[in-house]
């Protein structure tokens, strides 16, 4: 499905609200400095409630027939009931988007509401701590897609595609490490039983060893489109394709009949064309139904055949397609004559094709899990072949320890270990051999709580099984730490080294933490945390949500959006490595891209696809990833941009205070492509109505602050219309689309501080460097523990900032502080 | 008339069983009779809404004027009822979370969606058919979702369930698969009791977690039973060719008429009596004349007259493919009755106007099942039933004793059975 992603801020058209200080103050996230204990000076006596609620709610929300079903006398003082405690704080949501009471009722003043939404903020918090300390924030949770996948990685020492064996997560606005949307069901459970089945035949590779391919495939005898190509003496030029329509280049003589890594090589140049050409390959499947994905991009000079060369981990039954990236579409180039065709183009001479690559066979996995056991062939006359053992029972009891203990990440039990052992005893009584015996076994840890879920325990004193609070109250144990720690920088189990140091007691020491935390981010899994943490965080998922208008923005190609994409994930991982400033990621001097992108950036002198960091030259209106093209791609709409929509977000990601949910009953504001308003003049109307003003006032002008870029994140000074405007050429071609009204990025702050620019916003932002610090701590810890930080966490947040301050809010400093925090160490 | 791509794959695949229809050895359902016929329902869901201004009728009751988009419907005006006013969910497009199960606001944070309508229904008529219950999509997510909040996984390749439902696996393959099976059964015996032993160590709130996964167990357990009874069952014959799952994925319509065609084959097959079906929503432009841009960049005309004529080609294509799974229903019989007679065709839409996101005034077609139909069912827009009130008339209609569903606390006004 290609519906939109994001979610579309309505305009307020219903809704006065009045207390606009509280909006700003307290209403967004986690502002404000909370530092103070919760609870004490909160006490029940100084309850505000029943006063507030005679005078403003008990018209509507008493007796047989409350309005919305809702009668105040069903809140009571037990706020250690959750259902109480989440209607207390819909009361204090309410309150703060200024929905209840209604217009043309008494309403209370600011002061009053205040003093309510203070004190049921406090009594929830004073209940969230106690219940904290007994059990935790956290609640259990299952594995999402990406960590199994990484997880029967690391355990099985497979590489494995099983996304179409596993139901897709559902994420709903934050990550996918969200406890709250990781759901178990029995499609799930069944596609669990399926995968482990894949995986050990996998692993366990009883199969005789594959062969090795090793083939020149001639580029004349691979099936072309009609129209878009031409035969020459030296191989195919090939002017155009288009994936959408299926004009590509499959190689259907090369299908993949063993999973493993192939070395590619393909001998190609720029044909009609003094500069580079560009094309890119994608692998699938035989059924060309099935979506593709990208391999890479490439570019080739004029001139000698340059040769291409790449290694790729492919499944069995993939083939490779190849599609050159110029210009001129598919279909128009298919409707002239393509012999007598002189634009730019890729001649292929032939690609070569090696593999699977292997070093052994059977393969490491199988000694992982058998060690030196020998192998014979199948009872079954099969071509395959059996691990086999001399002493069954002995033999599986010390497999099936190795490995529920690695399964389980923790120290396991003769309990443990006991089902698993009496299964395979049983299926060996049934007369099945020892390998399939022991399958039944090791599917069954694969399906296991125990191994689905992320169970964090809570660290015993001793062994009278009560929590030990001489530490911190609910502290992880060891075990639980180095599984947190291993899924937030590695979205996989953790490895030896963890496991030996959670075994001994040490992992929990801090230094041994922060060590390891270096350690971790120095291996090359914790490329996991940048894809899964950057790319949640940033909404690059999202980056396929909407296809740009073709006719406004014909430049938008496939290189371009890998390229936008990768160049946020190289600046994280920058950032991070150097433990540069987190203020980068508002305002940087530098960036890491390529020529493509250069292109789109307006940055002269960079040559080549490969991605380099350059300076900044100030002129470009880049740095920081706001401004980046990927950011400002996913927060348009594929036609137009949004103020209300980019507004929200930097709100939301960037300064931590999300807008409060518009209400239910309002439209989205439908910006105008036919060049007869702006957006500004839309907006304008509705922010002279004091009841969408209240909102919009915050979440309006950062989405204004970028109004300079379009909608794949090109500088604009005016938009692009369909409909009037100037005509407009582009390297003397005219385009479609016309040069429309001007954009004006500025607008005023609600504290009344203006700016003109995208970079007078940024600075506006730079000025409080805390709260961007705080922002992203909140988002760290809401992916690491996949619970985001309630009222009760404030204080400790407020001791992560204090300890990155001073080191200049070093980005990999956060990440130390977090991982070194009571709500990180905390189950 | 030029002959398009389309077109050609279309007489290659299983469209053009039409005419062929009447061979069919006829599949009785199974242990069905004369007095307890077996009941269908189909739920069909744009995701891009469908144009208001085409779609809904002017005027309301029986004598109602068709609109355009009726218009091409017009064979079957007494096979359907148009319903407007309906509302009930929320979100913008992120309600289509809440399509199939009516709960306010699913798809956005800190709200846990319900079971879906359609599940809701396989919990008790599922043992029957191969299939509990078949949740497809054009593209990717499905539109159904478990009791847990969980998404059930939709089909997506047309070819791939074909040959799930109807080509008959290797000797050693079906072996292979009652051994999986039966393994898997013990499996899951073992993993409940470790979950159980679990329990007693865990707080209430991760106690809560364990309760999905036991209960994903449990149905788990009871789904590899019937399964084993169906994998020694042999498949429904069919006399059409497989279908081929098609590349150009901007080719919606294509899609969709691929889907639908599997959806009657299910039926008539009675390898199902649940389906869902999402219909495509393609970001490139489709391979329909006239059209240069992508549907959901369509869906927001802003009123742009050029747009909207546009969309208007994409969305009568829609519909012409739904007049012909009507058709087809229509045309097969059982048991001296049409399938569309027992069959509830429902075309619906998580966006009553797409342009602006709105869920309002939500666009609905229901179709057969044995409804007495041929009327505009006019709700107030101001104050309408939910959703859910539909879906209790549509699981009553299957046979279910129920009144009530997520929501909905009664059948919908004005939408009675057929006297039988």
């Amino acid at each position: 499905m290609t519906v939109e992603l994001m979610s579309p801020i309505p305009m307020c058209r219903v809704f006065a609200m009045l207390f606009v200080g509280i909006v700003v103050g307290s209403g967004m996230g986690l502002i404000g400095t909370a530092t103070r204990a919760f609870g004490e000076d909160n006490k029940p006596t100084d309850d505000p409630s029943r006063k507030f609620f005679e005078q403003y709610c008990h018209t509507c929300h008493a007796a047989l027939k409350p309005k919305g079903d809702f009668r105040v006398e069903s809140l009571s003082q037990d706020f250690a009931d959750k259902a109480n405690r989440e209607k207390w704080l819909k009361v204090v949501e309410q309150l703060k988007t200024g929905t209840m009471p209604p217009k043309g009722k008494p309403r209370p003043s600011a002061n009053e509401a205040k003093a309510l939404i203070d004190w049921i903020e406090g009594r929830v918090a004073a209940t969230e701590i106690v219940r904290n300390a007994a059990q935790g924030r956290a609640v259990m949770r299952r594995l999402n897609q990406a960590e199994y996948q990484n997880t029967v990685r690391d355990l099985l020492g497979v590489e494995l595609e099983l996304k179409d064996l596993l139901p897709d997560d559902t994420v709903v606005g934050g990550f996918d490490t969200s406890t709250e949307t990781l759901h178990m069901s029995s499609y799930q459970l069944n596609g669990y039983l399926a995968a482990a089945n894949r995986v050990l035949d996998a692993a366990v590779a009883g199969g005789p060893r594959p062969t090795h391919v090793n083939r020149r495939f001639d580029m004349k005898a691979a099936t072309r489109r009609q129209g878009v190509s031409r035969e020459l003496d030296e191989g195919v030029a090939i002017f155009a394709s288009d994936l959408a329509s299926n004009i590509q280049t499959v190689l259907w003589s090369f299908l993949t009949r063993d999973r493993g890594q192939y070395r590619f090589r393909i001998s190609a140049y720029a044909y009609q064309s003094e500069k580079p050409v560009m094309f890119h390959v994608n692998g699938g499947n035989s059924n060309l139904g099935d979506p593709p994905y990208l391999i890479g991009h490439f570019e080739v000079p004029p001139g000698e055949p340059t040769v291409i060369e790449f290694v790729e981990q492919l499944e069995v039954g993939k083939n490779i397609r190849i599609l050159v990236d110029t210009e001129v579409r598919a279909n128009t180039l298919q409707r002239s004559d393509v012999e007598n065709y002189k634009g730019p183009g890729v001649v292929f001479q032939w690609v070569e094709i090696e593999g699977p690559l292997l070093d052994s066979w059977p393969p490491p996995s199988y000694r992982l899990l058998f060690g030196n056991m020998p192998q014979t062939p199948a009872p079954d006359n099969s071509n395959r072949r059996e691990v086999v053992s001399q002493q069954p029972v002995a033999d599986a009891e010390a497999i099936l320890r190795k490995f529920t203990r690695r399964a389980f990440r923790r120290t396991v039990t003769n309990e443990d270990v006991k089902p698993f052992l009496d299964r395979v005893q049983t299926k060996l009584n049934e007369g099945y051999s020892f390998e399939r015996a022991l399958r039944v076994g090791l599917k069954s840890v694969l399906v296991s709580p125990d191994f689905l879920f992320l169970r964090e325990n809570i660290r015993r004193a001793d062994n009278s099984g009560l929590p030990d609070n001489t530490k911190l109250p609910a502290a992880l144990d060891e075990f639980s730490l180095a599984s947190r720690l291993s899924y937030f920088l590695w979205s996989s189990m953790p490895d030896e080294e963890l496991i030996r140091l959670a075994e001994r007691e040490k992992l929990s020491q801090p230094q041994t933490l922060r060590e390891q935390v270096e350690r971790m981010l120095r291996d090359p899994k914790a490329k996991a945390f940048t894809e899964n943490f950057a790319g949640q965080w940033l909404g690059l998922r999202n980056i396929d949500a909407t296809l740009p208008d073709r006719q406004l923005y014909p430049e938008y190609d496939d290189i371009l959006r890998s390229a936008m994409l990768k160049e946020v994930y190289l600046f994280f991982a920058e950032v991070l490595r150097d433990d540069m400033s987190l203020t980068n990621f508002v305002s940087s001097d530098f960036s890491i891209i390529n020529s493509r992108l250069a292109t789109h950036y307006g940055i002269p002198g960079i040559e080549g696809l490969e991605f380099r960091k350059i300076s900044l030259p100030t002129s470009s209106h880049r740095g920081g990833v706001m401004t980046m093209a990927a950011i400002m791609k996913v927060t348009a709409n594929g036609t137009t941009t949004s103020p209300i929509v980019r507004g929200a977000w930097v709100l939301d990601r960037i300064l931590g205070t999300p807008p409060p949910r518009p209400p239910a009953n309002v439209e989205a504001v439908e910006p105008d492509i036919r060049g007869a308003t702006t957006i500004r003049n839309q907006l304008a109307k509705h922010r002279q109505v004091e009841s969408c003003a209240v909102c919009h006032v915050s979440i309006d002008p950062p989405g204004f602050a970028l109004e300079n870029f379009d909608v794949i994140g090109g500088w604009r000074e005016h938009y692009r219309s369909i409909g009037s405007g100037e005509p407009v050429t582009v390297n003397g071609k005219r385009m479609r689309y016309k040069n429309g009204p001007a954009v004006d990025a500025g607008d005023v702050l609600p504290d009344g501080r203006q700016f003109q620019t995208v970079e007078e916003y940024k600075n506006l932002l730079l000025s409080d460097k805390d709260q961007l610090a705080r922002a992203l701590a909140e988002k760290l810890l809401t992916y690491a523990t996949g619970t985001p930080p309630t009222i009760a966490d404030r204080p400790h947040i407020e001791s992560i900032l204090e300890s990155v301050r001073g080191k200049n809010y070093g980005f990999r400093s956060l990440v130390q502080e977090v991982v070194q925090s009571e709500v990180f160490q905390n189950k | 008339m030029r002959i398009s791509r389309r077109q050609i794959l279309r007489a290659a695949g299983v469209s053009l069983a039409l005419p062929w229809l009447d061979a069919f050895a006829p599949t009785t359902a199974r242990g069905a009779d004369a007095a307890d016929p077996p009941r269908r329902l189909i739920c069909i869901c744009a995701p891009l809404g469908l144009y208001p201004g085409n779609f809904f009728p002017t005027a309301t009751g029986k004598s109602y004027e068709l609109s355009p988009y009726l218009e091409l419907l017009n064979e079957y005006r007494d096979d359907f009822t148009v319903i407007s006013g309906l509302a009930g969910i929320s979100g913008g497009h992120q309600a289509i979370d809440g399509f199939l199960t009516g709960i306010p606001g699913a798809g956005q944070p800190a709200i846990r969606n319900g079971i879906s309508v359609d599940q809701f229904a396989a919990e008790q008529i599922s043992a029957k058919t191969r299939f509990p219950s078949l949740a497809l999509s054009g593209e990717g997510l499905g539109l159904s979702w478990t009791r847990t909040g969980a998404r059930v996984p939709a089909h997506n390749s047309p070819s791939r369930l074909f040959a799930e439902m109807f080509l008959e696996g290797q000797e050693n393959e079906v072996r292979a698969q009652l051994q999986n099976l039966e393994e898997g059964r013990s499996i899951l015996d073992d993993v409940r009791d470790q979950a159980r032993s679990l329990r007693s160590k865990l707080g209430t709130d991760d106690r809560e977690k364990l309760e999905e996964y036991l209960s994903s167990v449990r149905e788990l357990e009871q789904r590899l039973v019937t399964d084993e009874k169906w994998v020694k069952t042999p498949k429904p014959k069919v006399n059409v060719e497989p279908p081929q799952d098609i590349s150009n994925r901007s080719d919606l319509i294509g899609r969709t008429r691929l889907l639908f065609d599997l959806a009657h084959l299910a039926v008539q097959t009675d390898s199902t009596r649940l389906i869902t079906i999402m219909l495509a929503g393609a970001t490139s432009a489709p391979p329909i004349p006239g059209v240069n841009q992508g549907h959901h960049d369509l869906s927001h005309h802003g009123k742009d007259p050029g747009k909207l004529a546009q969309l208007q080609l994409i969305e009568v294509e829609c519909m012409k493919v739904l007049g012909e799974l009507v058709a087809k229903l229509k045309q097969s019989q059982e048991q001296g009755e049409t399938l569309l007679d027992r069959t509830t065709v429902y075309l619906g839409s998580n966006l009553g106007d797409a342009s602006s996101h709105s869920n309002k005034n939500l666009p609905v077609l229901v179709a057969g099942g044995g409804f007495r139909h041929g009327n505009h069912l006019a709700f107030d827009p101001q104050n309408p039933p939910p959703l859910c009130n539909l879906y209790v008339s549509m699981l009553q209609r299957l046979g279910i004793e129920t009144d009530k569903f997520n929501t909905g606390s009664s059948t919908l006004n004005g939408l009675e059975f057929k006297p039988s």
